[in-house]
């Protein structure tokens, strides 16, 4: 790149060179001057020739978007001059090319972006001990030197551990603290305060397994394979939206689906991309009144049930697979009143939970309610999928819990055609064990020597108040998370942010900006001035995926991809400017704090990459047996140069890396499929679940012990009606009489396409494809007097955002649809986001197992009086430096 | 032999846009200029409201208005039948904009010249597909004889919507298989 610069500079380019500059390079390199303008010669260029010059590298693709695809990169003297997708082999439905989205296709705008980073910088105000704290956010930025940079870090950590210890040092590495290399590091300097988050998952992060209702690991729960989704005749979809939150081949499967004849009902706020694709009825709930629904659900298939006439309930599964339905299968000790039927039915509380009841919370009619229960019957092939949206919510822990439940008494579980539970994001209809399975760097895990670590519910106030309450560390697939709660005295004095969007993903971004603006120092790693980087002090550039030797993405890994494949990708470019990789900085920095790096890092990035090469295992033909993927020589080994032995597998290095992708050929009747619970269903007690009574829980003791003592919210060992902070009863002022309140309109987040989470979201191809308005009923708008295209003011307890207004009929009438992610823009004078960033709204209330209640915010709406917002596509880059 | 287009499987497309992003991308576009572009529309009234999408580009007309118009000979047919553009002659007076039905003609401000859909013949002639057709996720666009079209996917294909201009005009080689919400007369496009 550097010696391309040159190039243009000496204007000494040949025309094609000149075309390929302005492919990547000028909005790459920030040539404005000839950027532009010459754009459009390539037009003139003809992409075959560009083709036969320059080569095809399989690139990556790393985000955390719901899909692992392939990627690829035309790569001409240097210089990307266009992408393409999968075409290692010809496409079917039972072997679909892993094609890319809108996203991954926009990636060289995104690497090479004028906004990347390209030096360490200093916040002007900032000095020892946190100087003016309260610039952050304004102050301007000044470009220093690597060894300026590692050196204030350092400085600072040590002055911090010797006045506060290593817990006042908060270290944030996105979805867990423990997995970036600046971890390490950190560990071995005696350790660090973890934050954590039950991210996407919502209730779905840790509650099912305690109840039985997790069998293959939190991203792939309890959904049989692809292939079987094809058998059945009705697919129930709560809460989900895979074309819009789950890109590579889910909506592709679904539609597999309906076109063998399958019925979807889609039960969601929103009449999404994906019910209008497969032509889903509608069943328009409120956000956060799922559990009221699925209990009327119960209600009318109680009480609707006959054995010989009408047989709804499947008693046999029942009888033989759960606890806790109906008094005859509480468990032992236990008062056999306190039963889900009788709680349902109302038998000792006087209040049965009827359609009539649940439609005045969930606002479906109850005759809807019925017809919908009656779709639920045990004599249908029913899938019922349910995304994890509306777990996202508080108080939902008991909502997977109620899922599975009515699952159970249906009996859609264990065979084929019948399936109950979670499926989202990269797994999302596809469940079953990966074919593929990552390998491993082989770097030393290096632990934690501190054990505080606070839930993104609430450590912005931590931070800002100095207490916290301790329910254990890891992170949320680590048991020793949900301890029982203890509040704790903590002075955080350092924020760290290693990798991730924290500030910008998690709840109550106002008071974490406050938070930012009281510590010593913040420390933020990134590739553009994201969020955590412009309240930070001291920014350090680091590299993207392309710019690395190469690596692997999907098999096994978290944020991982389909079961059927693994992804490989190469160096598509030498580091940009001065941007180095995390790893550099966690060696560098930890040389600066007196560490020895040996311990963290033994060998170089290389063999690391050749470690997780070697140890990639995949499935044999007999669908069970393991092996090595890869086949490598001794040639291969010795053009890396590294140490490892050659091995026989499937593929060999050469065409692995070429086709950027190991893909396990699927076909009718091969041995790959997957139907969750199968061994159990047939037979419970030669295959118990991993509970306590071996069975699925409907009354789980584990469940609400554990929540109730972690401390955050109460649960019952049943699923009940728990009113739900800042749900749609907190709408009213009063419910009895039907008052609205202050804030009358409930919130949600859908995930966005034009970015994935944060990532993306200043791609201006991107801004230009999805404009990110806030979606109304056109009802609410204009009893607010918003026409289409207003800029609205969106007001909730905790901030204020601005978007222009989108009118539609596809959301239900009392809810407001913000699109998730987008990058905060306050005004500092109003304090009024005009980035429309979905966290500014929301507060710092966790709940049950430490959920984030993203999808439940209440609001009130006005149109702006200020000037009205211009699109993102026309506001400027944030070039810094 | 038909004439040479593009199927568009309306019932299959979710409007992700990666079909407009792999234009851009093939034809490296600055903001502002698109050659395939997707418009969501919606239908009906709460709760009972449907909607749909269209990912549009040139349609190669065979009474192509911005060839007729054209002063220069800059649009023309080439040989395949399709209709190409030769920057060289153009001289960016944009009555082609003004002729197309459809508004897919773009002015490339920079260049001062019109600038759109070339259905990727240099891909093509390489024996490849266009980068959109190759890019969707959902396998909703395919390009080629209309008549073979029309074999493989169906003989209800239209090229006609309430959404669209009249065929008539300029009889456009396009086939698409329609949700039956978008034959209804009564639509609102929907920003999203
Ligand atoms: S779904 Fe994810 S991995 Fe696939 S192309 Fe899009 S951003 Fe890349
Ligand atoms: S890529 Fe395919 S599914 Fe996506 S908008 Fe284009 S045509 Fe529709």
């Amino acid at each position: 790149m550097g010696n391309f610069i040159n190039k243009i500079m000496s204007k000494t380019v040949t025309r094609r060179n000149f075309i390929a500059a302005s492919a990547a390079g000028t909005t790459a390199l920030g040539l404005a001057g000839c950027g532009s303008n010459s754009l459009n010669l390539l037009n003139d260029a003809k992409i075959v020739d560009l083709e036969k010059e320059g080569e095809w590298i399989a690139a990556a693709c790393w985000h955390n978007c719901g899909g692992r695809c392939v990627n690829k990169a035309l790569v001409v003297d240097g210089v990307v001059v266009r992408q393409k997708t999968d075409d290692n082999h010809e496409d079917s439905p039972d072997y679909p090319q892993q094609r890319g989205c809108l996203r991954g296709r926009s990636q060289r705008q995104q690497v090479f972006g004028a906004d990347r980073l390209k030096y360490p910088m200093k916040r002007k105000h900032w000095e020892p001990g946190g100087g003016n704290k309260e610039l952050r956010g304004k102050d301007e930025w000044e470009r220093i030197s690597w060894d300026e940079a590692l050196d204030y870090i350092a400085n600072e950590l040590k002055r911090v551990k010797n006045e506060y210890g290593n817990r006042s040092i908060l270290h944030i590495g996105g979805w867990s603290s423990r997995i970036t290399d600046i971890s390490s590091t950190l560990g071995l300097f005696g350790g660090y305060c973890e934050y954590w988050n039950t991210n996407s998952f919502g209730s779905w992060a840790m509650a099912p397994k305690l109840y039985g209702f997790m069998q293959q690991g939190i991203w792939d729960q309890t959904v049989n394979d692809r292939f079987d989704l094809r058998n059945c005749d009705t697919i129930i979809m709560l809460s989900m939206n895979p074309a819009w939150s789950a890109m590579g081949s889910a909506s592709w499967h679904y539609l597999q689906a309906k076109k063998a004849g399958a019925k979807f009902i889609g039960i969601d706020p929103f009449y999404n991309e994906s019910f209008s694709l497969l032509e889903a009825e509608w069943i328009p709930v409120r956000p956060s009144t799922d559990v009221a629904l699925l209990l009327a659900i119960a209600y009318v298939l109680i009480t609707k049930d006959e054995p010989v006439l009408n047989p709804l309930i499947d008693w046999d599964f029942l009888h033989r697979c759960t606890v806790g339905f109906d008094a005859e299968h509480m468990p032992e000790g236990v008062d056999p009143n306190g039963n889900f039927k009788d709680y349902v039915l109302g038998t000792f509380d006087g209040f049965p939970k009827t359609p009539e009841w649940a439609s005045e919370i969930c606002g479906v009619s109850s005759l809807q309610i019925e017809k919908l229960a009656l779709e639920f019957g045990k004599n249908r092939k029913v899938a019922f999928l349910c995304g994890m949206a509306s777990a996202r919510s508080k108080n939902s822990d008991n909502l997977p819990q109620l899922i599975m439940t009515i699952g159970a008494m249906t009996g859609h579980m264990g065979k084929s055609g019948h399936m109950t539970g979670s499926t989202m994001h990269a797994t999302s209809g596809n469940g079953g064990p990966a074919l593929v399975c990552a390998g491993s760097n082989g770097l030393p895990a290096i632990p934690n020597p501190v054990d505080d670590s606070i839930n993104a519910g609430e450590v912005w106030n931590a931070v800002l108040e100095g207490k916290y309450n301790f329910t254990g560390s890891g992170d949320f697939t680590s048991e020793d998370q949900y301890k029982a709660g203890e509040i704790r005295d903590i002075d955080i004095n350092v924020i760290y942010h290693s990798g991730g969007a924290t500030l910008q993903t998690s709840d109550g971004m106002a008071k974490g900006i406050e938070a930012h603006r009281k510590v010593d120092l913040v420390v933020s790693h990134s590739q553009f001035l994201t969020t955590n980087s412009k309240y930070a002090d001291i920014v350090l550039p680091v590299i993207t995926e392309w710019e690395k030797f190469g690596g692997f993405d999907g098999g096994t890994l978290v944020h991982s991809s389909n079961r059927e494949i693994i992804i490989t990708y190469s160096q598509i470019t030498e580091p940009l400017y001065e941007a180095k990789s995390d790893q550099w900085i966690a060696v560098e920095l930890a040389k600066k704090l007196g560490l020895d790096p040996k311990k963290a890092f033994p060998f170089d990035e290389k063999q690391q990459y050749f470690n997780e090469l070697a140890s990639i295992t995949v499935i044999d033909e007999d669908g069970k047996t393991y092996g090595p993927l890869v086949t490598i020589s001794q040639d291969d080994i010795k053009e890396l140069g590294v140490t490892g032995q050659p091995q026989n597998g499937k593929i060999t290095y050469k065409e692995f890396k070429e086709n950027g992708v190991y893909q396990v050929k699927r076909y009718q009747g091969d041995n790959y499929g997957y139907i969750a619970y199968e061994d159990f269903v047939k037979d419970p007690q030669q295959n118990p679940l991993d509970t306590e009574s071996g069975k699925l829980e409907i009354y789980s003791r584990n469940l609400a012990d554990t929540i109730n003592a972690m401390g955050f919210s109460k649960i019952e060992p049943i699923p009940t009606y728990i009113k739900v902070i800042d749900g749609y009863e907190d709408t009213y002022k009063d419910w009895a009489t039907k008052e609205k309140g202050e804030f009358p309109y409930q919130l949600i987040n859908p995930h966005y396409l034009r970015r994935s989470h944060s990532v993306f979201d200043n791609v201006k191809w991107l801004q230009e494809a999805w404009a990110n308005p806030v979606f109304l009923n056109p009802k609410d708008a204009k009893e607010n007097g918003i026409a289409k295209g207003d800029t609205v003011l969106i007001t909730s307890q905790y901030g204020k955002i601005l978007r222009n207004a989108s009118l539609t009929e596809l959301l239900r009438p009392g809810v407001i649809a913000l699109p998730h992610g987008s990058w905060a823009d306050v005004d500092e004078k109003t304090g009024i986001d005009h980035g429309g960033a979905d966290n500014i709204l929301s507060g710092q209330t966790p709940t049950g197992q430490g959920v984030s209640g993203f999808n439940t915010v209440i609001v009130r709406i006005e149109k702006y009086n200020g000037a009205r917002l211009i699109s993102d596509v026309e506001k400027p880059s944030k070039i810094v430096l | 032999m038909g004439a040479l287009g593009f199927y568009f499987d309306m019932q299959a497309c979710i409007g992700c846009r990666t079909c407009q992003i792999a234009c851009k991308d093939k034809n490296n576009l600055p903001i502002g200029v698109l050659f395939r572009e997707i418009k969501k529309f919606e239908t009906g009234v709460f709760p009972k409201s449907n909607s749909y999408n269209i990912s549009y580009s040139c349609n190669h007309c065979e009474e192509a208005k911005c060839v007729k118009g054209c002063p220069t000979g800059a649009m023309h047919y080439g040989a395949d039948g399709t209709v190409q553009h030769d920057p060289d002659l153009c001289i960016g007076c944009q009555y082609c904009i003004m002729n197309c039905p459809y508004s897919v003609p773009q002015l490339l401000p920079e260049r001062n010249i019109i600038g759109k859909c070339d259905s990727c013949i240099d891909l093509r002639n390489a024996g490849q597909n266009p980068a959109c057709v190759d890019a969707c996720l959902m396998r909703c666009l395919h390009f080629g004889d209309l008549d073979e079209l029309r074999k493989e996917y169906g003989e209800e294909l239209v090229n006609a919507l309430p959404i669209l201009p009249s065929p008539d005009i300029t009889k456009p080689s396009l086939l698409i298989s329609p949700k039956t919400c978008a034959l209804e007369s009564s639509f609102t496009e929907l920003e999203v």
